[in-house]
């Protein structure tokens, strides 16, 4: 018994002194003075102490906003893909026909070893952007608004031309989306020649293929690339990463570090939603973007001392996908029948009550970038209002019968419509759990099949296994982008270089199994054509070919659009106010921690 | 050569044959996973505003220094590579060898882990010993429905109660990650301090959730050797209690030598809902990580890594009870 005695009062007595030791000395850390500031990355779970400072490092210990800067930070503007906050660029100039920008740097912009940060330095980091794929800065041959010419003007300007061979309205978008990276510190990851196989590998034939190749290794090295230490140019720098929480603070050289209130930030690591929900729930997070979250949950974080939920646009739909090559979905008239069965706003309610609005129709836009470009035409579509007598005069209309309650096919045997979701997506989830209800309610056979995971899901459903699915959709704010989920590669319609072709379903990655070409007010269209005109189109352009577009996915419904996703940021006012609550500013690209641009503009505060 | 020397010999010989056959299996199961993890991220790149071409360039990119060749030229690199100790590099960590990643993460594995089952198990076999003694009273009573009781609760079960009570409740010890970031790692006593207290939970939650089979094993194996001759005659030759009691808990303790031997081999597999309860990345969550992510090289280090533990665990506890084991001993020396 004394035995045991013993090591119970070991136990405890190392329990204490754990609890004791580490709570006082944690009260006087390194991060006391109440400028501490806590948040999280929602876009990647998991830190990785082992990775470097490298924001094209997939786990890279890099966070954009904070110790990682952009040329600008773009927003989702309804309609003007280029609008943006200045970043490392103070101000720009884009020519009338989006032939060119030229970009003004901040004057007072160094670097955290105390080194300026120049036009080369930007010039560089463009080079860097070319061995990884990006919008403006592609060596896919004629890609859609690529730079055809980096200019550097003097020290702080920098002249970005774009080839005018296949323009984009999202050119300086491309830009403005580009991290600036310290060339000193980075300058081995391009060879001296990198400019001259740049130039190579624009043209055609063996040589210009060999360059690409090449530039395409390059990225590999980029990839790796380790600096000794992070050197940033962003209002913070990287101090330390452990599992857990990484550390970063304060770059005193920011060019507004004067305006930059926290000391310190600390990123913490989460497994899942669940511990994003309880941090938020115990107050812990100054700030955290969008994440879903029940009802319950939501009411418990709102219940938090000083939480708060900011809203603002976010350019993204998702909708019921159909796989048109199976029956009975390549019958339009079974799709508009489900449309007038599926009660949207209940979905929405069920499945994203605080982070989505109920698709008022599908028109392949969000909402409200469709008032924003087709105000008119929004009035003339089909709302597919829940109405059980229409979607059963649209099954007739397709053939189906109803025996016994039960609609059956046109060949009389049962239907059943099954829908797919990956695991761990709970909104899309219990969205199709709802959807599957009120079909089962209406007659109409029904089931959810979970898939282990999202890249098992994309891959079935892109080999076509399903009858429906989940899709993202209406990615604003540029129209190409916007309807190329729909009239896209998933669709059939590839877009290499300006040329549009069409793969028939099942070929290509055609999963959604589509019609080429579909009669809109009495004349044949052919959505993927007009999708792809939108990539070069001015907006008076693109305006008319959106409202046909708008007019096909309403009537031809390869999706049947749910709901408009929100962008929820959470933050907490117990330490940090100024919060932003003005539209234009949440109106944020993503990528970007926003909380980062926040905190450098100057907007957020310590609490007095 | 000795017995002993031989037996190890051989035990070598057949765990180095498991292993290469463990790798060949887990190569040719990992490379055939369905799905595909450049469409995920083409798709979260297209999300997130890149068009078309520069996501499938960024795809490309990524992927692109990946093995490639047939199947078998693959596998045959592969297994090359593992004798020189190297597992690949990992997809999603550029530049950094999968053997790097899997040390960087088994530190975080292997210290609540360990602790946890050599508390368990010390704490278990002590009070087993006297719930088998005390059987008849209330005590053994309590001891062997608190085992049952531990012993029945899933380990995340246990995992949540600890965070919902000690981090929520009463929010006295953190339940959010290894270590406090604050404070400068090194040998200094806010770090360690901040260490321990990050462990606590942890190391109770393992050890809570293991004691209950210790206590019911030993408790088991106690009752079978208190029925046999020796202890009996012990007890009629007047030995003193404690004698006896060292008679006793030698004696049954040589099966529950096995298992943990193999549970010490089991803890590079790590504690999934330990982990990620207590935010604690180990290699439970990096195996958990990679196969969501199709990392395959990440996902073959780890696998053999948790094989190679419970191989090396099983040879240890073999040659471990011939030490310990006078029967096994004099078998061995009359063979």
């Amino acid at each position: 018994m004394k035995r045991l005695a013993a090591v119970v009062t070991l136990a405890s007595l190392a329990a204490v002194t754990a609890c004791s030791g580490g709570g006082t000395t944690n009260q006087s850390g390194s991060g006391g003075g109440g400028g501490l500031f806590t948040t999280i990355d929602v876009n990647r779970p998991g830190l990785e102490p082992s990775a470097p400072a490298n924001p094209y490092a997939p786990k890279g210990n890099s966070f954009v906003g904070y110790n990682a800067m952009n040329i600008a930070w773009v927003n989702n503007h309804l309609t003007d893909p280029n609008q943006a906050l200045p970043g490392i660029a103070a101000s720009w100039e884009i020519a009338p026909d989006n032939s060119s920008i030229t970009l003004k740097l901040q004057p007072n912009a160094k670097w955290s070893d105390g080194k300026s940060v120049t036009a080369e330095d930007v010039r560089f980091s463009i080079g860097v952007a070319y061995t990884q794929g990006s919008t403006a800065f592609s060596t896919t041959p004629g890609a859609a608004g690529a730079a055809a010419e980096v200019t550097v003007v003097d020290n702080t300007t920098v002249k970005i031309t774009q080839d005018m061979a296949n323009p984009s309205p999202k050119f300086a978008r491309g830009v403005f989306d580009t991290i600036v990276l310290p060339a000193h510190v980075w300058s081995s990851v391009l060879p001296a020649d990198f400019w001259d196989k740049l130039k190579a590998s624009r043209g055609e034939g063996a040589d210009a293929e060999k360059a690409r190749e090449e530039i395409l290794a390059l990225g590999a090295k980029v990839l790796a690339f380790a600096p000794p230490k992070d050197v940033s140019a962003g209002p913070f720098v990287l101090e330390r990463v452990n599992p857990g929480e990484a550390l970063l603070v304060k770059n005193k050289n920011f060019f507004n570090a004067a305006n930059v209130a926290p000391s310190q930030v600390k990123f913490l690591n989460y497994t899942g939603n669940e511990q994003i929900w309880n941090y938020l729930s115990s107050g812990k997070l100054d700030h955290s973007g969008f994440v879903a979250a029940p009802t319950d949950v939501m009411n418990r974080i709102k219940a938090a001392p000083g939480s708060e939920v900011i809203k603002g646009y976010s350019p993204v739909a998702v909708g019921l996908a159909f796989n048109q090559s199976k029956k009975p979905y390549d019958n339009v008239h079974v799709r508009r029948g489900l449309a007038y069965l599926i009660n949207r706003e209940e979905v929405t309610k069920v499945a994203s009550p605080e982070g989505g609005t109920a698709a008022t129709t599908t028109s392949g836009i969000h909402q409200k970038a469709a008032q924003a470009w087709i105000p008119e035409t929004v009035g003339e579509l089909e709302p597919y209002k829940t109405d059980v007598a229409k979607a059963e005069e649209e099954f007739k209309a397709a053939g189906l019968t109803k025996k016994d309650g039960k609609w059956t096919l046109a060949d009389g045997k049962p239907w059943k419509m099954s829908m797919h979701a990956p695991s761990g997506f709970s909104d899309w989830l219990s969205a199709q759990e709802n959807i599957k209800s009120q079909l089962i309610k209406a007659g109409v056979d029904a089931e959810v099949v979970t898939t282990t995971d999202y890249p098992l899901y994309l891959e079935e459903l892109a080999a076509g296994k399903y009858d429906a699915g989940f899709w993202l959709m209406a990615l604003g704010p540029a129209p190409y982008d916007i309807f190329q989920r729909l009239y896209g590669a998933s669709n059939g319609w590839a877009n290499v270089a300006g040329k549009v072709s069409h793969s028939p379903a099942g070929k290509s990655g055609n999963w959604m199994g589509g019609a080429e070409e579909i009669e809109v007010d009495g004349a044949k269209i052919n959505p993927g054509e007009l999708t792809g005109k939108l990539n070069s189109s001015t907006a008076d352009e693109a305006k008319p070919i959106m409202a046909q577009l708008a007019k096909a996915a309403n009537q031809d419904l390869p999706v049947i659009q749910l709901w408009d996703y929100v962008n929820n940021q959470f933050v907490n006012n117990s330490r940090f106010t100024g919060w932003p609550h003005d539209d234009e500013i949440l109106r944020s690209g993503a990528k970007v921690l926003l909380s980062g641009v926040w905190i450098q503009t100057g907007m957020i505060k310590a609490k007095k | 050569m000795t017995p002993i020397a031989k037996r190890l010999a051989g035990h070598l010989a057949r765990g180095f044959v498991m292993i290469l056959v463990v790798a060949t299996i887990s190569f040719f199961i990992i490379n055939n996973i369905p799905g595909d993890p450049m469409a995920a991220r083409f798709e979260e790149l297209i999300e997130q505003g890149a068009s078309p071409e520069a996501a499938a360039q960024s795809v490309k990119v990524l992927y692109g220094f990946q093995p490639d060749g047939s199947m078998w030229q693959q596998y045959l690199d592969y297994m090359a590579g593992l004798f020189r100790l190297d597992l690949g590099q990992s997809v999603t960590r550029p530049g950094t060898p999968v053997l790097d990643v899997l040390l960087e993460k088994a530190k975080w594995t292997v210290l609540p882990v360990l602790i946890g089952t050599l508390v368990s198990f010390l704490v278990g076999i002590i009070l087993g010993v006297y719930a088998a003694i005390k059987r008849t009273g209330k005590l053994g009573d309590a001891l062997a429905i608190s085992g049952s009781l531990l012993h029945g609760i899933p380990q995340y079960v246990l995992a949540m109660l600890l965070v919902v009570i000690f981090a929520t409740l009463i929010p006295i010890l953190p339940a959010d990650g290894p270590v406090d970031i604050l404070f400068e790692p090194g040998f200094n006593a806010g770090y360690i301090g901040s260490l321990a207290e990050h462990a606590v939970l942890p190391v109770v939650t393992y050890a809570l959730s293991a004691y209950g089979g210790w206590i019911l094993a030993m408790k088991s194996s106690v009752v079978t050797v208190l029925g046999d001759d020796f202890i009996l005659a012990a007890e009629l030759r007047g030995m003193k209690r404690s004698i006896v009691f060292r008679y006793i808990a030698r004696n049954a303790i040589l099966p529950l030598f096995t298992i943990l031997a193999l549970s010490l081999g089991l803890l590079m597999g790590g504690a999934v809902f330990i982990e990620k309860i207590f935010n604690y990345p180990g290699l439970g969550l990096l195996l958990i990580d990679s196969v969501n992510e199709r990392d395959y090289a990440t996902m073959g280090g780890a696998f053999l890594l948790i094989t190679g533990a419970i191989i090396i665990a099983n040879i240890v506890a073999d040659l471990f009870y011939t030490v310990i084991d006078p029967r096994v001993r004099s078998g061995e020396e009359s063979a």
